[in-house]
């Protein structure tokens, strides 16, 4: 099912860019193997630029800047960033709010941060297995199918995001929906959980026409 | 990297001295009193205090600024349960001078001013909540972006109303000072309509009254009220404190438009009118204290703080003789003590 579609103007002898600080601020000697080796291949061969939109700062997770570039619309990446920045902050504020009315012994249960959140709710939505339409016979069957990471994460961001553009009340605004549909998910409830759920039963109900699939 | 040393040698030269006295509960109380006071009468802030957090308990925020508080810190309020304002050095400078009134002496006029995000209208709310435990009447205003309704004035022909604006300043103005509006009578006769009129001797309170009863006459009611403070203000019975939040509002141009698209300036304003009234130095027995406000200030380059630039020609003549009070961004200390004041609200959520 793979086919060779998109290559790259570069030599095949550059090397991808490594971004992490970490990696190099570690000494000489705590190094592995394959890293010591992948320093050396740095010293000799040229190495490609990096794109504009992975940075080595603290504050920048590869998750959410997927998920700023699926909500973005007509490439308006300022507004996209915006949105997911007013998001993180609503669901600061109403954690933080349930926190201090709280009594004392349920407030180590609330969590507070805002990226574990978003992390949670978005591995409760990745679906587990996929259907997938196959022919045979003349007939198309709905054949329950295991899916890939990439494909359960942007399942999940999709998901998500179509849900929040169509089912909005009149004058509610994206980041507040955006909070609440998380806050759900991170509790395992909600319209999107729901839709996992029925994705699950449908590949249940077809288990039979499973030994289709061919890889 | 700097903070993470210095909050590690406190907590370690902590950790020494109660193990040495045997105190526990004590070392969170100790870190916890370099930027956090529990002196919630802003009348006793001295100097020591500079750099500390106070707090203020909820009834008093609704009945001391009823809209007062920028949008930012009315959610802050929202999310820590609670109003925590620090003590900085321009606010003791006002403290000091308004100590030392003397109410004999025609008003004098603080001018506030600074960049962009540096706490003017925090420094201002600071003052008003001193002035308020030190029973100075209030008068507190905010409208720097006018709009919606615009009406053609009963009283005087050529200026506008704004009905909307006035009612709810009438509203606030009887909120936080409701013991005053029964001790000040009028001292003239008002006729509102065919068959309205206040006579008089009759307490303000009515007045109020019928401002927030009939909201078409509600800026002339405002008008009127303020005249009847100024006018009994030196004889001594009350002080009182004009606190305007973006005064460059008053001598700017606005921008509403007329009925036939022409530009409005604010004199055709009543509200505008009788505040500037106020500003003028010919009454005695108070003090005006205000702030520039670029935010709100239309058709003036974004990078502009000095007051000249900000008030205009006009502006700065009608406020001529004023006392400036710089208010400068965070010093070192004050930032680490609003830094550990977000780490005890858990405001700071990343890692690292």
């Amino acid at each position: 099912r793979l086919t060779q579609v998109r290559w790259s103007r570069y030599n095949p002898s550059y090397i991808e860019p490594e971004v992490s600080k970490e990696l190099y601020e570690k000494p000489w000697e705590e190094l592995s193997e394959e890293e010591k080796e992948k320093l050396e291949l740095k010293a000799v061969r040229p190495v490609k630029a990096a794109p504009a939109t992975v940075s080595s700062s603290v504050f920048s997770d590869p998750m959410i800047s997927k998920f700023t570039n699926m909500m973005m619309k007509d490439g308006n990446k300022v507004l996209a960033r915006s949105l997911m920045a007013q998001t993180l902050e609503a669901i600061k504020r109403t954690q933080l709010e349930k926190y201090h009315k709280a009594p004392e012994d349920e407030k180590e249960k609330i969590e507070c941060n805002p990226y574990i959140i978003f992390h949670q709710a978005l591995k409760n939505c990745q679906p587990i297995i996929g259907l997938s339409s196959i022919t045979k016979g003349g007939k198309t069957y709905q054949v329950p199918v295991p899916l890939k990471d990439n494909r359960k994460r942007f399942l999940a961001m999709k998901w998500l995001i179509t849900e929040c553009r169509e089912n909005k009340n009149r004058r509610m605004l994206m980041p507040e929906k955006l909070s609440q549909e998380l806050l759900q998910a991170f509790n395992n409830e909600g319209p999107i959980i729901k839709k996992k759920h029925v994705l699950h039963k449908m590949a249940e109900a077809n288990r039979a026409y499973a030994h289709f699939r061919w890889w | 990297q700097l903070d993470h040393g210095y909050a590690l040698h406190t907590a370690a030269t902590d950790c020494l001295s109660s193990v040495v006295s045997q105190d526990v509960p004590s070392l969170a109380e100790r870190t916890k009193a370099v930027f956090y006071t529990s002196e919630n009468d802003p009348a006793n802030h001295a100097d020591h205090h500079e750099g500390r957090h106070y707090s203020i308990p909820l009834e008093e925020v609704k009945a001391v600024f009823p809209h007062g508080l920028p949008h930012r810190f009315q959610q802050q309020i929202k999310t820590f349960n609670e109003a925590c304002l620090m003590v900085r050095k321009p606010a003791l400078e006002l403290f000091a001078y308004l100590k030392s009134t003397n109410f004999a002496h025609p008003a004098v006029r603080y001018v506030i001013y600074g960049e962009k995000g540096t706490g003017k209208t925090m420094t201002l709310c600071h003052v008003v909540h001193y002035c308020a435990t030190t029973f100075l009447l209030l008068t507190a205003h905010l409208w720097v972006k006018n709009c919606r309704e615009l009406m053609q004035s009963s009283y005087n022909k050529e200026r506008l109303d704004q009905p909307l604006q006035a009612s709810s300043w009438l509203k606030n103005f009887k909120t936080s000072n409701e013991r005053f509006l029964k001790e000040i009578k009028t001292q003239k006769k008002y006729v509102w309509g065919t068959r309205e009129s206040t006579e008089e001797g009759r307490p303000l309170g009515e007045v109020v009254e019928q401002g927030l009863a009939r909201v078409r006459n509600a800026s002339d009611a405002v008008g009127v009220v303020l005249k009847e403070i100024k006018q009994q203000c030196h004889l001594g019975s009350f002080r009182l404190l004009v606190a305007v939040d973006g005064v460059n509002a008053l001598w700017g141009r606005t921008t509403l438009k007329k009925e036939d698209k022409s530009p409005v300036s604010p004199e055709e304003l009543t509200l505008v009118h009788n505040l500037r009234k106020m500003m003028m130095n010919d009454w005695s027995g108070g003090a005006v204290v205000t702030t520039l406000s670029q935010t709100g200030s239309v058709f003036k380059p974004s990078s502009a703080y000095l007051p000249q630039e900000l008030l205009g020609k006009e502006g700065f003549d009608a406020l001529d003789p004023f006392v400036p009070i710089p208010v400068p961004n965070y010093s070192p200390r004050e930032f680490e003590s609003c830094y550990r004041y977000y780490l005890d609200r858990k405001w700071l959520q990343h890692d690292k």
